[in-house]
Protein backbone atom coordinates (compact mmCIF):
# COMPACT_ATOMS: atom_id res chain seq x y z
CA UNK A 1 0.00 0.00 0.00
CA UNK A 2 0.85 3.36 -0.72
CA UNK A 3 2.46 5.42 2.34
CA UNK A 4 0.69 9.48 2.51
CA UNK A 5 3.24 10.04 5.60
CA UNK A 6 6.86 8.76 6.05
CA UNK A 7 8.33 9.29 9.63
CA UNK A 8 11.84 8.34 9.67
CA UNK A 9 13.98 8.66 12.77
CA UNK A 10 12.75 11.79 14.04
CA UNK A 11 13.78 13.52 17.31
CA UNK A 12 12.00 16.33 18.89
CA UNK A 13 12.44 17.83 22.29
CA UNK A 14 10.95 20.87 23.83
CA UNK A 15 12.64 24.06 24.18
CA UNK A 16 12.36 23.97 28.10
CA UNK A 17 12.80 20.70 28.70
CA UNK A 18 15.99 18.15 28.65
CA UNK A 19 14.35 14.53 28.05
CA UNK A 20 13.65 14.61 24.11
CA UNK A 21 9.44 14.01 23.51
CA UNK A 22 10.23 12.09 20.19
CA UNK A 23 12.71 9.38 20.17
CA UNK A 24 13.94 8.50 17.11
CA UNK A 25 10.78 7.27 15.80
CA UNK A 26 9.74 5.96 12.46
CA UNK A 27 6.20 5.35 11.73
CA UNK A 28 4.81 5.00 7.74
CA UNK A 29 0.52 5.79 7.16
CA UNK A 30 -0.89 3.99 4.50
CA UNK A 31 -3.20 6.15 2.04
CA UNK A 32 -6.88 5.99 2.95
CA UNK A 33 -5.99 3.86 6.33
CA UNK A 34 -8.29 4.89 9.83
CA UNK A 35 -4.67 4.60 12.30
CA UNK A 36 -5.32 4.99 16.36
CA UNK A 37 -2.32 6.76 18.31
CA UNK A 38 -2.97 5.94 21.78
CA UNK A 39 -0.30 5.99 24.64
CA UNK A 40 -0.58 7.88 28.00
CA UNK A 41 -0.10 11.67 29.06
CA UNK A 42 2.56 12.82 27.69
CA UNK A 43 3.94 9.88 25.42
CA UNK A 44 4.75 12.20 22.71
CA UNK A 45 1.29 11.81 20.84
CA UNK A 46 0.02 15.55 20.49
CA UNK A 47 3.97 16.41 19.66
CA UNK A 48 3.60 13.74 16.96
CA UNK A 49 0.51 15.46 15.29
CA UNK A 50 2.78 19.07 15.65
CA UNK A 51 5.65 17.09 13.96
CA UNK A 52 3.36 16.02 11.30
CA UNK A 53 1.69 19.63 10.29
CA UNK A 54 4.93 21.20 10.73
CA UNK A 55 3.85 23.35 13.73
CA UNK A 56 6.63 22.83 15.42
CA UNK A 57 10.25 21.50 13.54
CA UNK A 58 11.93 18.47 14.43
CA UNK A 59 15.50 18.42 15.79
CA UNK A 60 16.67 15.53 13.22
CA UNK A 61 15.24 12.89 10.82
CA UNK A 62 12.45 13.71 8.36
CA UNK A 63 9.02 13.54 7.52
CA UNK A 64 7.39 13.08 4.44
CA UNK A 65 3.78 14.05 3.31
CA UNK A 66 2.05 12.68 0.06
CA UNK A 67 5.83 11.84 -1.15
CA UNK A 68 7.65 15.52 -0.32
CA UNK A 69 10.03 15.97 2.60
CA UNK A 70 8.45 18.77 4.69
CA UNK A 71 10.59 21.92 5.48
CA UNK A 72 10.86 25.58 5.34
CA UNK A 73 9.53 26.38 1.97
CA UNK A 74 6.63 23.61 1.54
CA UNK A 75 5.05 23.51 4.78
CA UNK A 76 2.40 25.70 3.78
CA UNK A 77 1.79 23.43 0.52
CA UNK A 78 2.06 20.67 2.82
CA UNK A 79 -0.38 21.74 5.59
CA UNK A 80 -3.08 22.06 3.09
CA UNK A 81 -3.20 18.22 2.53
CA UNK A 82 -4.16 17.69 6.29
CA UNK A 83 -6.83 18.78 8.38
CA UNK A 84 -7.11 18.94 12.15
CA UNK A 85 -9.68 18.84 14.60
CA UNK A 86 -8.79 19.78 17.86
CA UNK A 87 -9.43 18.83 21.30
CA UNK A 88 -11.56 21.63 22.57
CA UNK A 89 -14.22 22.95 20.57
CA UNK A 90 -14.29 26.70 21.95
CA UNK A 91 -10.64 26.97 20.92
CA UNK A 92 -10.48 26.75 17.62
CA UNK A 93 -13.68 28.47 16.31
CA UNK A 94 -12.42 31.77 14.49
CA UNK A 95 -15.24 33.15 12.95
CA UNK A 96 -17.97 35.10 14.47
CA UNK A 97 -20.22 32.82 12.88
CA UNK A 98 -20.51 28.71 11.61
CA UNK A 99 -20.33 30.17 8.06
CA UNK A 100 -17.62 32.61 8.97
CA UNK A 101 -15.22 29.81 10.46
CA UNK A 102 -16.12 27.18 7.51
CA UNK A 103 -14.64 29.84 5.29
CA UNK A 104 -11.39 30.81 7.65
CA UNK A 105 -9.20 28.25 6.18
CA UNK A 106 -10.38 29.12 2.21
CA UNK A 107 -9.91 32.78 2.83
CA UNK A 108 -6.43 31.86 3.76
CA UNK A 109 -5.84 30.24 0.75
CA UNK A 110 -6.91 32.63 -1.35
CA UNK A 111 -10.11 31.43 -2.76
CA UNK A 112 -12.08 33.87 -4.55
CA UNK A 113 -15.69 34.90 -3.32
CA UNK A 114 -17.69 32.77 -5.37
CA UNK A 115 -16.17 29.95 -5.34
CA UNK A 116 -15.95 30.03 -1.46
CA UNK A 117 -19.81 30.18 -0.73
CA UNK A 118 -20.23 27.44 -2.46
CA UNK A 119 -17.79 24.91 -0.65
CA UNK A 120 -18.91 26.48 2.41
CA UNK A 121 -22.32 25.32 1.54
CA UNK A 122 -21.14 22.24 0.74
CA UNK A 123 -18.80 21.42 3.55
CA UNK A 124 -21.89 22.55 5.65
CA UNK A 125 -23.81 19.90 3.89
CA UNK A 126 -21.78 17.18 4.54
CA UNK A 127 -21.49 17.70 7.78
CA UNK A 128 -25.32 18.37 8.16
CA UNK A 129 -25.00 21.79 9.48
CA UNK A 130 -26.63 23.92 6.77
CA UNK A 131 -29.04 25.11 8.98
CA UNK A 132 -26.95 26.73 11.69
CA UNK A 133 -24.99 28.42 8.85
CA UNK A 134 -25.59 31.67 10.42
CA UNK A 135 -25.76 30.99 13.83
CA UNK A 136 -23.23 32.15 16.27
CA UNK A 137 -20.57 29.34 18.02
CA UNK A 138 -22.19 30.05 21.38
CA UNK A 139 -25.61 28.71 20.78
CA UNK A 140 -24.18 25.97 19.46
CA UNK A 141 -23.48 22.26 21.34
CA UNK A 142 -19.75 21.17 21.89
CA UNK A 143 -21.15 18.18 18.87
CA UNK A 144 -22.48 20.45 16.64
CA UNK A 145 -18.59 23.26 17.23
CA UNK A 146 -16.62 19.86 16.35
CA UNK A 147 -18.82 19.36 13.37
CA UNK A 148 -18.50 22.87 12.24
CA UNK A 149 -14.40 22.30 12.86
CA UNK A 150 -14.87 19.43 10.99
CA UNK A 151 -16.61 20.93 7.95
CA UNK A 152 -14.19 23.99 8.16
CA UNK A 153 -11.35 21.52 7.52
CA UNK A 154 -13.19 19.47 4.47
CA UNK A 155 -13.83 22.73 3.04
CA UNK A 156 -10.26 22.89 1.87
CA UNK A 157 -10.22 19.42 0.77
CA UNK A 158 -7.22 17.72 2.53
CA UNK A 159 -6.54 14.40 2.04
CA UNK A 160 -5.37 13.43 5.81
CA UNK A 161 -7.42 14.22 8.71
CA UNK A 162 -6.05 14.46 12.04
CA UNK A 163 -8.01 14.08 15.15
CA UNK A 164 -6.32 15.40 18.38
CA UNK A 165 -8.90 14.21 21.03
CA UNK A 166 -11.28 15.41 19.15
CA UNK A 167 -14.09 13.72 21.13
CA UNK A 168 -13.01 13.45 24.45
CA UNK A 169 -15.06 16.52 25.49
CA UNK A 170 -17.98 15.72 23.99
CA UNK A 171 -21.31 13.51 25.68
CA UNK A 172 -21.74 10.32 24.10
CA UNK A 173 -24.20 11.73 21.68
CA UNK A 174 -21.50 14.47 20.46
CA UNK A 175 -19.25 11.32 20.13
CA UNK A 176 -21.35 9.29 18.15
CA UNK A 177 -22.14 12.17 15.54
CA UNK A 178 -18.94 13.31 15.45
CA UNK A 179 -17.46 9.63 14.66
CA UNK A 180 -20.24 8.27 12.73
CA UNK A 181 -19.79 11.53 10.33
CA UNK A 182 -15.89 10.69 10.37
CA UNK A 183 -16.60 7.10 9.62
CA UNK A 184 -18.81 8.43 6.27
CA UNK A 185 -16.81 10.72 5.28
CA UNK A 186 -13.20 8.94 4.87
CA UNK A 187 -15.60 6.55 2.78
CA UNK A 188 -16.79 8.97 0.87
CA UNK A 189 -13.84 11.49 -0.20
CA UNK A 190 -11.18 8.83 0.16
CA UNK A 191 -9.29 10.09 3.21
CA UNK A 192 -6.57 9.05 5.81
CA UNK A 193 -7.70 9.39 9.44
CA UNK A 194 -5.27 9.54 12.11
CA UNK A 195 -7.66 9.51 15.53
CA UNK A 196 -5.35 10.01 18.85
CA UNK A 197 -7.41 9.20 21.67
CA UNK A 198 -7.95 7.42 24.96
CA UNK A 199 -11.09 5.80 23.75
CA UNK A 200 -11.10 2.19 23.04
CA UNK A 201 -14.77 2.23 21.81
CA UNK A 202 -12.79 4.84 19.12
CA UNK A 203 -9.60 2.70 18.19
CA UNK A 204 -12.37 -0.07 17.33
CA UNK A 205 -13.12 1.79 14.36
CA UNK A 206 -9.32 1.88 13.31
CA UNK A 207 -7.59 -0.49 11.15
CA UNK A 208 -4.08 0.08 13.32
CA UNK A 209 -3.56 1.27 16.56
CA UNK A 210 -0.01 2.55 17.24
CA UNK A 211 0.87 2.40 20.86
CA UNK A 212 3.64 5.16 21.93
CA UNK A 213 5.35 5.36 25.06
CA UNK A 214 8.08 8.14 26.23
CA UNK A 215 8.27 9.20 22.22
CA UNK A 216 8.88 5.99 21.03
CA UNK A 217 6.63 3.21 18.95
CA UNK A 218 6.17 0.36 21.73
CA UNK A 219 3.42 -1.68 19.39
CA UNK A 220 1.71 -0.92 16.23
CA UNK A 221 -0.25 -4.12 15.26
CA UNK A 222 -4.14 -4.89 14.07
CA UNK A 223 -6.82 -3.95 17.09
CA UNK A 224 -7.62 -6.97 17.83
CA UNK A 225 -3.88 -8.09 18.21
CA UNK A 226 -3.16 -5.32 20.69
CA UNK A 227 -6.65 -5.57 22.85
CA UNK A 228 -5.11 -9.23 23.45
CA UNK A 229 -2.44 -7.27 25.62
CA UNK A 230 -5.88 -7.36 28.39
CA UNK A 231 -5.26 -5.51 31.94
CA UNK A 232 -2.20 -4.41 30.58
CA UNK A 233 -3.77 -1.58 28.27
CA UNK A 234 -4.41 0.30 31.08
CA UNK A 235 -0.47 1.19 30.76
CA UNK A 236 -0.90 2.83 27.64
CA UNK A 237 -3.66 4.95 28.87
CA UNK A 238 -6.46 2.79 26.94
CA UNK A 239 -9.37 1.02 29.22
CA UNK A 240 -9.95 -2.87 28.27
CA UNK A 241 -12.32 -3.46 26.15
CA UNK A 242 -15.40 -4.31 27.85
CA UNK A 243 -15.65 -7.95 25.57
CA UNK A 244 -12.42 -8.28 26.79
CA UNK A 245 -13.26 -7.64 30.76
CA UNK A 246 -16.26 -10.06 30.64
CA UNK A 247 -13.96 -12.32 29.18
CA UNK A 248 -11.30 -12.51 31.57
CA UNK A 249 -13.95 -13.00 34.89
CA UNK A 250 -15.63 -15.68 33.04
CA UNK A 251 -12.33 -17.73 32.30
CA UNK A 252 -11.96 -19.11 35.82
CA UNK A 253 -15.51 -20.79 35.39
CA UNK A 254 -15.95 -21.35 31.04
CA UNK A 255 -13.57 -22.56 29.14
CA UNK A 256 -13.06 -19.92 26.66
CA UNK A 257 -10.19 -19.51 23.26
CA UNK A 258 -7.20 -17.59 24.03
CA UNK A 259 -6.74 -14.24 22.68
CA UNK A 260 -9.30 -11.38 22.37
CA UNK A 261 -12.91 -11.74 21.73
CA UNK A 262 -15.14 -8.86 20.36
CA UNK A 263 -18.43 -8.91 21.75
CA UNK A 264 -20.12 -11.27 19.14
CA UNK A 265 -17.66 -13.66 19.26
CA UNK A 266 -17.64 -14.11 23.35
CA UNK A 267 -21.37 -14.39 23.14
CA UNK A 268 -20.81 -17.04 20.68
CA UNK A 269 -18.52 -18.94 22.79
CA UNK A 270 -20.50 -18.15 25.72
CA UNK A 271 -23.90 -19.81 24.46
CA UNK A 272 -21.79 -22.44 22.71
CA UNK A 273 -20.32 -23.82 26.31
CA UNK A 274 -23.40 -23.88 27.64
CA UNK A 275 -25.02 -25.90 25.24
CA UNK A 276 -22.46 -28.38 25.83
CA UNK A 277 -22.99 -28.88 29.50
CA UNK B 1 -22.25 41.04 31.98
CA UNK B 2 -22.81 39.05 28.36
CA UNK B 3 -26.47 40.97 28.13
CA UNK B 4 -24.29 44.45 28.18
CA UNK B 5 -21.52 43.98 25.60
CA UNK B 6 -22.84 41.53 23.35
CA UNK B 7 -26.66 41.13 23.65
CA UNK B 8 -27.09 44.69 22.28
CA UNK B 9 -27.79 43.64 18.85
CA UNK B 10 -31.22 43.03 18.36
CA UNK B 11 -31.97 40.39 15.53
CA UNK B 12 -34.90 42.10 12.85
CA UNK B 13 -34.96 43.31 9.27
CA UNK B 14 -36.29 47.01 8.26
CA UNK B 15 -34.58 49.78 5.96
CA UNK B 16 -32.15 50.54 8.87
CA UNK B 17 -31.11 46.95 9.21
CA UNK B 18 -30.32 46.98 5.26
CA UNK B 19 -28.31 50.15 5.24
CA UNK B 20 -24.54 49.15 4.78
CA UNK B 21 -23.29 49.00 8.59
CA UNK B 22 -19.62 51.48 7.22
CA UNK B 23 -22.69 54.11 6.05
CA UNK B 24 -24.58 53.55 9.36
CA UNK B 25 -21.31 54.11 11.41
CA UNK B 26 -20.03 56.87 10.04
CA UNK B 27 -23.41 58.42 9.69
CA UNK B 28 -23.86 57.90 13.69
CA UNK B 29 -20.54 59.76 14.28
CA UNK B 30 -21.21 62.51 11.71
CA UNK B 31 -24.88 62.85 13.16
CA UNK B 32 -23.26 62.90 17.05
CA UNK B 33 -20.78 66.05 15.68
CA UNK B 34 -24.11 67.96 14.26
CA UNK B 35 -26.02 67.75 17.18
CA UNK B 36 -23.89 70.60 18.91
CA UNK B 37 -24.68 72.73 16.14
CA UNK B 38 -28.20 72.84 17.15
CA UNK B 39 -29.22 76.09 19.34
CA UNK B 40 -32.54 76.83 20.11
CA UNK B 41 -35.83 75.04 20.51
CA UNK B 42 -36.87 74.08 16.49
CA UNK B 43 -33.18 72.93 15.81
CA UNK B 44 -33.48 70.52 18.65
CA UNK B 45 -37.36 69.48 17.97
CA UNK B 46 -35.81 69.49 14.52
CA UNK B 47 -33.28 66.74 15.29
CA UNK B 48 -35.30 65.09 17.60
CA UNK B 49 -37.96 64.63 15.07
CA UNK B 50 -35.52 63.27 12.49
CA UNK B 51 -34.13 60.99 15.46
CA UNK B 52 -37.45 59.64 16.12
CA UNK B 53 -38.37 58.78 12.84
CA UNK B 54 -34.97 56.71 12.29
CA UNK B 55 -36.67 54.47 15.42
CA UNK B 56 -39.45 54.33 13.37
CA UNK B 57 -38.07 53.24 10.28
CA UNK B 58 -36.17 50.63 12.09
CA UNK B 59 -39.10 49.21 13.61
CA UNK B 60 -38.09 48.47 17.08
CA UNK B 61 -40.01 49.50 19.93
CA UNK B 62 -38.91 52.32 21.83
CA UNK B 63 -38.91 51.01 25.16
CA UNK B 64 -35.27 49.56 24.15
CA UNK B 65 -33.91 53.19 23.47
CA UNK B 66 -35.55 54.23 26.44
CA UNK B 67 -33.48 51.18 28.20
CA UNK B 68 -30.74 52.92 26.43
CA UNK B 69 -30.94 55.61 28.37
CA UNK B 70 -30.71 53.71 31.95
CA UNK B 71 -26.84 52.88 32.24
CA UNK B 72 -26.07 56.84 31.94
CA UNK B 73 -28.69 58.19 34.22
CA UNK B 74 -26.86 59.16 36.54
CA UNK B 75 -24.64 61.31 34.85
CA UNK B 76 -27.70 62.52 32.66
CA UNK B 77 -29.02 63.80 36.00
CA UNK B 78 -25.47 65.03 36.95
CA UNK B 79 -25.01 67.28 34.25
CA UNK B 80 -28.70 68.63 34.31
CA UNK B 81 -28.81 69.67 37.67
CA UNK B 82 -25.79 71.15 37.44
CA UNK B 83 -26.33 73.31 34.37
CA UNK B 84 -29.64 73.74 35.88
CA UNK B 85 -28.51 75.87 39.13
CA UNK B 86 -25.11 77.05 38.55
CA UNK B 87 -25.94 78.94 34.71
CA UNK B 88 -25.58 82.66 35.94
CA UNK B 89 -28.50 85.21 35.32
CA UNK B 90 -29.00 88.78 36.19
CA UNK B 91 -32.56 88.01 36.62
CA UNK B 92 -32.76 84.98 38.49
CA UNK B 93 -36.13 83.09 39.77
CA UNK B 94 -34.88 81.55 43.07
CA UNK B 95 -31.19 81.73 44.14
CA UNK B 96 -30.00 80.84 47.47
CA UNK B 97 -25.75 81.37 47.80
CA UNK B 98 -24.03 80.06 44.57
CA UNK B 99 -27.14 78.15 43.41
CA UNK B 100 -29.49 80.23 40.85
CA UNK B 101 -32.36 78.81 39.37
CA UNK B 102 -33.21 80.78 36.22
CA UNK B 103 -35.19 80.92 33.12
CA UNK B 104 -31.82 80.38 31.05
CA UNK B 105 -30.28 77.73 33.91
CA UNK B 106 -33.66 75.90 32.65
CA UNK B 107 -33.60 76.31 29.11
CA UNK B 108 -29.69 75.01 28.99
CA UNK B 109 -30.25 72.28 31.29
CA UNK B 110 -33.27 71.06 28.89
CA UNK B 111 -31.15 71.98 25.96
CA UNK B 112 -28.33 69.22 27.42
CA UNK B 113 -31.33 66.44 28.13
CA UNK B 114 -32.32 66.70 24.65
CA UNK B 115 -28.59 66.34 23.56
CA UNK B 116 -27.70 63.36 25.51
CA UNK B 117 -30.85 61.33 24.47
CA UNK B 118 -30.15 62.12 20.81
CA UNK B 119 -26.65 60.98 20.91
CA UNK B 120 -27.95 57.66 23.31
CA UNK B 121 -30.83 57.19 20.81
CA UNK B 122 -28.52 57.49 17.59
CA UNK B 123 -26.10 55.28 19.08
CA UNK B 124 -28.12 52.71 20.32
CA UNK B 125 -29.49 52.74 17.10
CA UNK B 126 -26.38 51.87 15.77
CA UNK B 127 -25.90 48.98 18.10
CA UNK B 128 -29.12 47.16 17.70
CA UNK B 129 -28.92 46.62 14.30
CA UNK B 130 -25.61 46.37 13.69
CA UNK B 131 -23.59 42.86 14.90
CA UNK B 132 -19.90 43.40 16.34
CA UNK B 133 -18.51 41.78 13.42
CA UNK B 134 -20.57 44.18 11.17
CA UNK B 135 -18.90 46.86 12.98
CA UNK B 136 -15.83 45.40 13.08
CA UNK B 137 -15.92 44.64 9.26
CA UNK B 138 -16.39 48.70 8.99
CA UNK B 139 -14.04 49.48 10.83
CA UNK B 140 -11.32 47.56 8.88
CA UNK B 141 -13.57 48.94 5.57
CA UNK B 142 -12.85 52.52 6.84
CA UNK B 143 -9.43 52.11 8.65
CA UNK B 144 -8.18 50.73 4.77
CA UNK B 145 -6.53 53.90 3.65
CA UNK B 146 -3.93 53.45 6.61
CA UNK B 147 -2.62 50.62 4.81
CA UNK B 148 -0.55 53.18 2.63
CA UNK B 149 1.36 53.55 6.04
CA UNK B 150 1.87 50.17 6.49
CA UNK B 151 -0.70 49.89 9.34
CA UNK B 152 -1.30 46.17 9.53
CA UNK B 153 -5.62 46.99 8.88
CA UNK B 154 -6.46 43.18 8.39
CA UNK B 155 -4.60 41.89 11.52
CA UNK B 156 -6.11 44.14 13.01
CA UNK B 157 -9.80 43.29 12.03
CA UNK B 158 -8.92 40.00 12.50
CA UNK B 159 -8.04 40.76 16.16
CA UNK B 160 -10.90 42.30 16.53
CA UNK B 161 -13.22 40.47 15.19
CA UNK B 162 -11.65 37.72 17.63
CA UNK B 163 -11.88 39.72 20.58
CA UNK B 164 -15.33 39.98 19.90
CA UNK B 165 -15.85 36.23 19.45
CA UNK B 166 -13.42 35.19 22.81
CA UNK B 167 -15.54 37.96 25.46
CA UNK B 168 -18.19 35.15 26.13
CA UNK B 169 -15.76 32.54 26.42
CA UNK B 170 -13.73 34.56 28.72
CA UNK B 171 -17.34 35.77 30.90
CA UNK B 172 -17.83 31.60 31.25
CA UNK B 173 -14.16 31.07 32.36
CA UNK B 174 -14.61 33.95 34.72
CA UNK B 175 -17.97 32.04 35.67
CA UNK B 176 -16.22 29.09 36.41
CA UNK B 177 -13.08 30.30 38.35
CA UNK B 178 -15.60 32.07 40.55
CA UNK B 179 -17.34 29.29 41.27
CA UNK B 180 -14.09 27.02 42.08
CA UNK B 181 -13.27 29.97 44.34
CA UNK B 182 -16.35 29.96 46.04
CA UNK B 183 -16.38 26.44 46.44
CA UNK B 184 -12.81 27.11 48.42
CA UNK B 185 -14.78 29.36 50.32
CA UNK B 186 -14.19 32.51 48.95
CA UNK B 187 -16.94 34.89 49.19
CA UNK B 188 -17.38 37.13 46.82
CA UNK B 189 -20.32 39.78 48.00
CA UNK B 190 -18.75 40.02 51.75
CA UNK B 191 -17.01 43.08 53.00
CA UNK B 192 -16.23 46.64 52.19
CA UNK B 193 -15.48 47.84 48.99
CA UNK B 194 -11.15 47.13 49.48
CA UNK B 195 -12.04 43.94 50.66
CA UNK B 196 -14.33 42.71 47.57
CA UNK B 197 -11.80 44.54 45.10
CA UNK B 198 -8.95 42.35 47.00
CA UNK B 199 -11.08 38.77 46.38
CA UNK B 200 -11.19 39.99 42.65
CA UNK B 201 -7.34 38.73 42.50
CA UNK B 202 -7.17 35.36 43.06
CA UNK B 203 -9.69 35.40 39.63
CA UNK B 204 -8.29 37.67 37.44
CA UNK B 205 -4.78 35.75 37.66
CA UNK B 206 -6.15 32.25 36.83
CA UNK B 207 -7.62 34.44 33.91
CA UNK B 208 -5.29 35.78 33.06
CA UNK B 209 -3.58 32.47 32.73
CA UNK B 210 -5.93 30.53 30.96
CA UNK B 211 -6.72 33.48 28.05
CA UNK B 212 -2.93 32.94 27.17
CA UNK B 213 -3.57 29.50 26.85
CA UNK B 214 -6.83 29.77 25.14
CA UNK B 215 -4.83 31.91 22.43
CA UNK B 216 -1.85 29.36 22.17
CA UNK B 217 -4.84 26.96 21.31
CA UNK B 218 -5.83 28.99 18.87
CA UNK B 219 -2.86 30.31 17.31
CA UNK B 220 -2.01 26.50 17.12
CA UNK B 221 -6.00 25.68 14.85
CA UNK B 222 -5.13 29.09 12.89
CA UNK B 223 -1.76 27.85 11.47
CA UNK B 224 -3.19 24.53 11.38
CA UNK B 225 -5.58 26.03 8.86
CA UNK B 226 -3.22 28.11 6.81
CA UNK B 227 -3.51 31.46 8.51
CA UNK B 228 0.01 32.70 7.81
CA UNK B 229 0.14 36.96 8.28
CA UNK B 230 -3.01 37.88 6.93
CA UNK B 231 -1.71 38.88 3.38
CA UNK B 232 -3.16 37.77 0.36
CA UNK B 233 -6.14 36.14 2.50
CA UNK B 234 -9.84 36.37 0.30
CA UNK B 235 -12.46 37.77 2.09
CA UNK B 236 -15.55 35.60 2.79
CA UNK B 237 -17.70 38.49 4.21
CA UNK B 238 -17.99 41.40 1.75
CA UNK B 239 -19.99 44.54 2.59
CA UNK B 240 -22.10 46.21 -0.42
CA UNK B 241 -22.77 49.84 -0.85
CA UNK B 242 -26.15 50.25 -2.42
CA UNK B 243 -28.17 53.18 -4.08
CA UNK B 244 -30.06 53.81 -0.29
CA UNK B 245 -26.68 54.14 1.41
CA UNK B 246 -25.77 56.83 -0.88
CA UNK B 247 -29.13 58.28 -0.36
CA UNK B 248 -29.03 57.76 3.23
CA UNK B 249 -25.74 60.04 3.31
CA UNK B 250 -27.89 62.83 1.15
CA UNK B 251 -30.19 62.43 3.57
CA UNK B 252 -27.78 63.55 6.48
CA UNK B 253 -26.43 66.36 4.22
CA UNK B 254 -29.92 67.62 3.89
CA UNK B 255 -30.81 67.75 7.61
CA UNK B 256 -26.63 69.48 8.13
CA UNK B 257 -27.88 72.29 5.66
CA UNK B 258 -31.64 72.49 7.18
CA UNK B 259 -29.92 72.81 10.41
CA UNK B 260 -27.72 75.80 9.42
CA UNK B 261 -30.36 77.52 8.02
CA UNK B 262 -32.82 76.72 11.03
CA UNK B 263 -29.16 78.32 13.88
CA UNK B 264 -28.69 81.51 11.96
CA UNK B 265 -32.26 81.94 11.13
Amino acid sequence: MENIISIKDVTYTYPDSEAPAIKNLSLDIHSNEWLSIVGKNGSGKSTLTKLIDGLIECDSGTIEIAGQIINEENIWEAREKIGIIFQNPDHQFVGATVEDDVAFGLENQGVPRDKMVKEVNEALKMVDMQEYKTRDPQSLSGGQKQRVAIAGVLATKPQIIIMDESTSMLDPNGRKTVLDLIKRLRHEQNMTIISITHDIEETQLSERIVVLNDGQVVKDDEPKSIYDLGPELTNFGLEEPFSSQVASSLRDTIKLPEGYLNEEELIDNVWKSFSKM
Amino acid sequence: MNKLILGRYLPGDSLIYQLDPRGKFLITFYFIGIVFLANNVVSYGFLLLFVLFAVYLSKINLGFFLRGLRPMFWLILFTVVLQMFFTPSKTPLWSFGILTLSKEGLIISAYIFIRFVLIIFVSTLLTLTTTPIEISDSIESILKPLKAIKFPVTQVALMLSIALRFVPLLIDETAKIMDAQRARGVDFGEGGLIKRIKSFVPILIPLFVSSFSIAYDLAIAMESRGYKDGEGRSKYRVLSWSMRDTLAAIVMLVITVILLFIRSY
